[in-house]
């Protein structure tokens, strides 16, 4: 496959691309669904191809194709030269690239348990445990709905400024959707995922089970037990879970080059961040946001990206400024910097965008008790549901699935769907201390026309809010 | 390509497999995005796919296969088998429909001249600058080309060929950063093509929404454009699956034969709309496509089927296989009488919603959800329209359907982005929407 990929970069130049970069990738899985204890059925995955992207007097073109032949290729690399071509007629300027440094690198995520060599009937066992488990909590639940998923991801990556990677990364998963009916009120936890780039050992170190058992067990209580969540002003604890959507929805997503640049104006939106507010102070001085793909094992890794720059992390906000913004090298040309490597393709039929990987909030100095001890009337939200933001993000909203009342420093009975509906700014600059500990959860993050889902995770330590004015529903 | 359809079922059968079906696909299918008034990127894109369903005594399996070499077939199929063997079956599976059937050829639903296309930029330059003719700074979008062919072999005796064709464009206008209008147009035949009308709305609604103050907070009656209302109506699509049913995703579990919403709504689905951009003649295991009604006058009728949930459930598939989970084609909400005119002259004190995004559930079974409105967002006052900003629509889906309480009679096509199934819609009225914006 080098022969192929490296064929179709030459086979750019040749036909006057300025620029060309050839993407093979391969993905070999399996994933299995169970749904209320009765087994769906086995999905093989074995997908492949091979995507080019070219700059052309200024336009790009892409194209791809599955037929893997040297005369297919060829074809897509004409037609992404002739659109690329075309392209340029309409453009007000040139599209041009940052100067990078770039290698010749193989790199491999190793799997202690290599989920190939583990029968589809060993992973359905994966998903029998989560039935097991809720079953034995005695808490009613009509309606459950699992699956697994594994996939090796082989790419090789060649571009005309002398890139060449290949990377293999298995990615491995567990989701679950548990409906959960009792004294006639129906509560859900919808979605929920573990998930890791590594071997099948993650995942049952992970145990999905547990956690399956841990939201039946809170959402009964809280049909039991919850009640209203306090009005007027209160402080609010936020878990690394509720932090982690927070800092990818309202840090992560509005830090995107091509959004401030108006790229995804069309379909995602653009962004209430300017390229002059870098310097700005967006959050108190305990917020630190950090967005890293290299983290070991993490569901958004690489250690190079889509476009062959070498990845790292990537400060978005210290000590509440604004300091860096994520780019690939199109935007990164225009700020004037060299990429962060956050150009992401979610397959050989998609063109790298500028993506997050792993985005946390930055541990602090506060033990979890410390954070609760002080607050005299409070929510602590655990977990939440329903979450959007508007396409500038910077209206945003999260309800708690499993919260509770902080009432003198301890957490007490469980609160119903308290709604955090606020700005960004004002959310960032409500944090007055961030605790020690970092947990990360993950997401399939959505951006891109045609979509591309790519994993991330999405986490960090636990947040204090002073002075929020909490929605009931 | 049904002669490599009927060599992989020839193996599969030879290899003992029960129910199979192959589904070969070839699709050629053209992107040109745009911002800023030019033109970001230019795509192509050409792939041919064949999906396999096998089943061996009620054990099911899928996969796609894409090295279509007779040893890659051999190998996959030798691959499915072994895996295959030792899994616990799936008790309800309860087959796939039994041919041959009729397929009738669907009207406006491939064009030679869209396959002929040279290049579409054109499309592209029309469509930014009818948006900038009505006062748009800033233009952004997307302009699709499709070709497929798909061929259906069934271990049934069913063999089914199907052509498309389809051009569409998704049009974003700017005036500052929180003036924005949004227009669509999204057809099968290049006659009817109309990449205009979606850059002059766009512009027209960037327009109007000039200097938006913040928007109030309570209950409102709320005007739905089409596009707003298409992707409730999307959303909702998956929802009528009996698989999402069953998987604890729908709001209409134990609600067949109740009201669902008010006696004025009537939803189908449409697998053989002319002119529908999810148009096809016939499902996944080969059922010519047809209308369901899923509600009628406010009554759900039923959940959206293929031929094993159908027999499982003791009625008749409603030809919407998805072989594991059935899908809605074109969603079709029936119009009402009323002028855009008149429509808008129902409301004294009220909100114009153009578009939404981000339309997310607390809870999937009741339908609590919540979603953003973008683009150009009005107070109605009597007849006028004042442009704000920054509200959120919190209310709950079968809450919406109940309250509707009046319709245009006139009906879009739309399908873009963020309305993945399309859906034909007119503007709807509705009572009392939940309005929210932040606290702080």
């Amino acid at each position: 496959m080098h022969e192929l990929v490296e064929f179709a970069v030459e086979k750019a130049l040749e036909l006057g691309a300025d620029y060309a970069e050839a993407r093979f990738e391969e993905k070999n899985g399996t994933s299995l669904a169970m749904k209320n204890g009765s087994p769906e059925g086995l999905e093989v995955l074995a997908d492949r191809g091979i995507g080019v992207r070219v700059l052309v007097g200024g336009g790009m073109g892409f194209a791809s194709t599955n037929v893997l032949t040297k005369e297919s290729v060829a074809e897509g690399v004409k037609r992404a030269v002739k659109l690329a071509k075309a392209a340029s007629r309409v453009r007000n300027e040139p599209i041009r690239f940052s100067e990078e440094n770039f290698h010749e690198v193989y790199y491999e995520v190793k799997m202690r348990k290599d989920f190939r060599d583990v029968s589809p009937e060993e992973k359905l066992e994966l998903l029998r445990k989560i039935e097991e488990e809720v079953k034995a909590t005695g808490v009613n639940v009509p309606m459950r709905y699992l699956s697994y998923s594994d996939q090796v991801w082989h790419k090789i990556i060649a571009n005309s400024d002398g890139a060449f990677i290949e990377s293999i990364i298995p990615r491995v998963s567990i989701m679950y959707n548990l409906v959960v009916f009792e004294n006639s009120q129906m509560e859900q936890a919808p979605f929920v995922q573990r998930a890791f780039s590594g071997g099948l050992e993650l995942i049952e170190k992970d145990e999905p089970w547990e956690w399956a058992v841990k939201d039946v067990q809170a959402l009964k209580k809280l049909i039991y037990e919850g009640k209203k969540p306090p009005e007027g002003k209160v402080d609010l604890v936020i878990s690394p879970e509720v932090a982690g959507i927070a800092v990818h929805e309202s840090v992560g997503h509005p830090y995107e080059a091509d959004r401030i640049f108006g790229r995804e104006a069309a379909q995602a939106g653009e962004s209430f961040v300017k390229p002059d507010m870098l310097g700005e102070r967006i959050g108190s001085e305990v917020v630190t946001v950090i967005d890293d793909p290299t983290i070991p094992n993490s569901w958004g890794f690489y250690l190079y990206d889509d476009e062959g720059v070498k990845a790292r992390p990537r400060y978005l906000i210290r000590d509440g400024i604004i300091t860096e913004f994520l780019t690939n090298r199109e935007y990164a040309y225009k700020l004037g910097q060299h990429s962060n490597a956050a150009a992401r393709a979610i397959n050989y039929n998609r063109e790298p965008i500028v993506r997050m990987a792993n985005t946390y909030l930055a541990p602090g100095d506060h033990s979890f008790e410390e954070l609760i001890e002080d607050v005299k009337l409070g929510v602590y939200m655990v977990s939440f549901n329903e979450w959007n933001i508007d396409d500038r993000r910077y209206q945003q909203r999260y309800i708690g699935r499993e919260a509770y009342l902080i009432e003198n420093g301890e957490i007490k009975h469980p609160v119903r769907r308290p709604i955090l509906e606020i700005t960004t700014r004002a959310l960032w600059s409500s944090v007055d201390a961030v605790g020690k500990e970092v947990a990360f959860y993950p997401g399939t993050c959505g951006k891109g026309e045609p979509g591309q889902g790519v994993p991330v995770w999405m986490g960090g330590a636990h947040a204090r809010l002073r002075d929020i004015p909490l929605r009931r529903p | 390509m049904f002669e490599l359809n009927e060599f992989i079922l020839k193996k599969a059968k030879e290899l003992g497999f029960g129910d199979v079906v192959i589904l070969t696909y070839e699709t050629n299918r053209r992107q040109v995005r745009f911002a800023n008034n030019e033109i970001t990127v230019a795509k192509h894109w050409h792939e041919r796919k064949v999906e396999l369903f096998v089943e061996l005594e009620k054990r099911i399996a899928g996969t796609t296969i894409t090295e279509l070499s007779e040893e890659n077939i051999e190998r996959t199929l030798k691959m499915l088998l072994g895996n295959m063997k030792g899994m616990s079956p799936k008790e309800d599976y309860y087959g796939i429909a039994e041919g041959p059937f009729e397929y009738k050829d669907i009207p406006e639903t491939f064009d030679k001249a869209i396959v002929e296309l040279d290049e579409p930029n054109e499309y592209v330059e029309r469509a930014i600058n009818a948006a900038l003719e009505q006062g748009a700074k800033r233009v952004a979008g997307v302009l699709y080309t499709d070709h497929d062919k798909v061929y259906l072999t069934t271990s049934n005796g069913i063999e089914a060929f199907d052509e498309g064709t389809g051009i569409e464009i998704s049009v974003r206008a700017f005036i500052g950063d929180l003036e924005s209008g949004h227009g669509t147009n999204s057809v099968r035949v290049l006659k009817k093509f109309d990449p205009e009308s979606a850059g002059r709305k766009a512009g027209e609604i960037a327009s109007l929404a000039k200097n938006p103050e913040q928007g109030p907070e309570g209950r409102f009656d709320v005007i739905f454009d089409p596009l707003a209302f298409a992707n409730l109506l999307s959303y909702m699509s998956f929802m009528t699956s009996a698989y999402a049913a069953e998987a604890g995703f729908s709001p209409f579990v134990n609600k067949l034969g109740q009201k669902v919403a008010n006696e004025i709504v009537t939803i189908k689905d449409v697998g053989n709309l002319p002119n529908g951009y999810g148009s096809r003649k016939f499902d996944d295991e080969g059922v010519p496509t047809r209308k369901t009604t899923i509600i009628e006058n406010g009554t759900f009728k039923t959940f959206l089927l293929n031929t094993s949930l159908a027999r499982k459930y003791k009625t008749e598939t409603t030809a919407n296989a998805g072989l594991i989970m059935p899908r809605a084609w074109n969603i079709v909400l029936e119009p009402g009488e009323y002028s855009r005119e008149e429509l808008f002259g129902e409301v004294k004190r009220g909100i114009y919603i153009t578009n939404v995004w981000y339309t997310r559930f607390q809870n999937y079974v009741t339908g609590d959800f919540s979603t953003i409105p973008r683009d150009g967002i009005f107070l109605i006052e009597d007849g006028n329209l004042k442009p704000i900003r920054n509200i959120r629509v919190s209310d709950n889906l079968l809450g919406i359907l109940s309250r509707i309480e009046a319709m245009g009679r006139e009906s879009f096509h739309i399908h873009w982005w963020e309305v993945r199934t399309p859906v034909t819609t007119p503007y709807v009225l509705v009572k009392d929407v939940g309005i929210t914006r932040a606290t702080k």
